[in-house]
């Protein structure tokens, strides 16, 4: 008799599709809708500057009725520098997924596609690319594409743009993978065969047949490198090498670091901010995965 | 038989791939602005600059630097700083900083395995379960969590506020254990709290398909205790994808203790890389990233090998 309970026990139960409120996913949307409208219009609201100091307010405690979210030792106030670094934070990850990981996606779905040398070379780059740690790469290429010293100085613009294409390049391997991989699965089934068979050219058998396919995983990963090339942004900047002057969260967050002992709301306020956005990424990552996982599953 | 030939093909591969990398990292060098042989060392007299240059190979042009660089390398020299007064030996840095990290990224493997197995068997062996969703919310939380921010947050409550710990510094175990144990725990946890969760839910998505294996059924209802059937019919043949990404993690590990190191002041290699980045020391750079390059890949092509022993079924799959 026991031996049956136990049978029951061991084997889990299938009712696996039971249906989950998604209140993660409206948080998490919520939060990201909220961080891309203040990067978009923050400039907009009535905060104050950023980038002048209140003498008569240095490192006021949070919730204090003209710092709502108190200011640094330096007297710079926290709100507005959350709001301005939501800025530089967001369109930085963006911009290096959108344009990395179309170049990724575009050179991985075509190896997946036409195979031969060309696939052979394009899987030794990726390899190569994602044998150098992410962090270490983008470290790298900012020292030296971005490199200052007294004599050639570097503007804050120029460091921007390095970082973005340091991060570019940091994210074309991995999607690119992606990419391949879920495109070799699709250019094998029939209906590209089909296609072909119908004389429909190469490029017009990737863009309609295999890319709306690959779509949905190169989507899902693409959230999460955005949270991940957050991270990054915000790792290089308390490195001392990313955004300076406390223009992005990790530069706020590099900056708040040496007063720690008495300000500690200078760190974990940044801190917190990327650390929600980049959750707040991959549970939107994860649910767009889900949902077109589900789809799939109908067909 | 044909594993000479699959371990001789990989060997070849990762050859490649680390030549393919050091050799564009090269190239970056030659970009920047300036003099490479004079950043090496900005205070040095004219005559010292030109010695540099010829020491390094910087007069033969790009392949000749490479190769210079690489056969350098291949017969142990691993180069040198210039940088600082004395000319330190890139090879004794490496063996000083190189166990201290490793002993970090031990620990962090040990502390995130022996919690993500038991919380992954257990929360798949109860999928659905109040606790299985608990666990993977939670954890799912704490994988997206970034670890310089875990890590000055840990070191503002734990060593600043509450003062339980030294905040920064590092001490070698031989000297004081209980002081060395006591500085690591800030960064290991900072670590292992990632690596907790990805491993966690990689064991628990496979521990689920294991469960529906027919074998699973059958050795339960030979009357096997639950607890037998999970370790020894389930664990085993779910351990592989653990494994591999154990094992591929401490490649990527190595590169990825350049912040917390940072943050916690603590002489392992990564931070030693990002002051050879951050100064120049175009050779100790190179060097450097090669070594991580090659720990990456090495384990990467390693597991797949391992893979195939531990779990005979990939290896038919492949044939």
């Amino acid at each position: 008799m026991s031996d049956v309970q136990q049978t029951v026990e061991v084997l889990p139960k299938l009712s696996s599709t039971k249906k989950k409120k998604p209140v993660g996913f409206y948080l998490s949307a919520t939060w990201i809708g909220t961080v891309v409208f203040l990067a978009v219009f923050g400039w907009l609201l009535p905060t104050r500057p950023w980038d002048s100091a209140d003498y008569d307010a240095l490192g006021v405690k949070p919730f204090s009725p003209n710092h709502p979210l108190g200011t640094t030792g330096d007297g710079y106030d926290m709100l507005s520098g959350l709001v301005n670094g939501a800025k530089i934070s967001i369109f930085v990850a963006l911009v290096g997924v959108i344009i990395g990981g179309s170049i990724g996606t575009f050179i991985g779905v075509t190896s997946a596609y036409y195979r031969g040398m060309y696939d052979r070379v394009v899987t030794m780059i990726f390899n190569v690319m994602l044998s150098i740690p992410n962090l270490v790469l983008s470290l790298a290429l900012l020292s030296v594409l971005a490199y200052s010293d007294e004599n050639n100085p570097t503007t804050t613009s120029r460091r921007v743009g390095v970082l973005m294409l340091s991060l570019t390049i940091v994210v074309v391997p991995i999607l690119g993978r992606i990419g391949r991989a879920s495109a070799l699965q699709w250019a094998g089934r029939e209906f590209v065969l089909a296609s072909k068979s119908m004389g429909t050219s190469n490029a017009s058998i990737i863009i309609r047949h295999i890319l709306p396919n690959v779509a949905p995983a190169i989507l899902a990963i693409g959230f999460l490198a955005v949270g991940s090339l957050i991270i990054v942004e915000g790792s290089l900047a308390v490195l001392g090498i990313g955004v300076p002057g406390g223009a992005s969260w990790g530069s706020m967050l590099a900056n708040g670091r040496g007063n720690i002992a008495y300000s500690p709301h200078e760190v974990y306020m940044p801190a917190m901010a990327i650390a929600l956005t980049v959750i707040s990424c991959n549970w939107f990552g994860d649910y767009v995965r889900r949902a077109l996982d589900k789809r799939e599953s109908k067909i | 038989m044909n594993w000479f030939a699959e371990i001789y093909k990989r060997v070849i591969g990762i050859a490649v791939v680390v030549v393919i990398a050091t050799f564009l990292l090269s190239c970056l060098m030659w970009l920047l602005p300036g003099d490479p042989a004079e950043l090496l060392n900005p205070s040095a007299p004219e005559g010292a600059i030109d010695s540099i240059r010829k020491e390094i190979g910087l007069d033969r042009g790009v392949f000749g630097y490479y190769w210079h660089w690489l056969s350098n390398l291949l017969t142990g020299n691993f180069g040198k700083y210039y940088l600082g007064g004395g000319e330190r030996e890139v090879s004794e840095v490496v063996f000083r900083t190189l166990p201290v990290s490793m002993q970090m990224i031990l620990y962090a493997q040990i502390v995130s395995l022996s919690l993500a197995i038991p919380l992954g068997l257990v929360s798949a062996y109860k999928e659905n379960s109040r606790f299985d969703r608990i666990v993977s919310t939670t954890l799912f939380t704490m994988v997206s969590f970034p670890g310089f921010a875990l890590a000055l947050i840990l070191s503002l409550v734990f060593a600043v506020q509450l003062g339980w710990v030294d905040p920064i510094g590092y001490v070698a175990p031989s000297e004081d254990l209980f002081q060395h144990l006591k500085l690591m725990i800030l960064p290991v946890v900072s670590l292992a709290v990632g690596l907790t969760s990805s491993y966690t839910r990689l064991l628990r998505t496979d521990v689920i398909a294991t469960l529906k294996e027919d074998y699973v059924t059958m050795a339960a209802s030979k009357g096997i205790s639950n607890r037998r059937v999970l370790w020894k019919h389930v664990f085993r043949p779910s351990s592989t994808t653990i494994l591999t990404s154990a094992a591929l993690n401490m490649g990527g590990l190595i590169g990825g203790t350049i912040i917390i190191e940072t943050i916690f002041v603590i002489p392992g290699i990564g931070y030693e890389i990002f002051y050879a980045i951050g100064s120049r020391q175009i050779i100790a750079m190179q060097t450097l990233i090669a070594l991580v390059a090659f720990a990456y890949v090495f384990f990467n092509s390693t597991v797949d090998i391992l893979t195939q022993i531990i779990d005979p079924r990939t290896r038919e799959r492949r044939v």
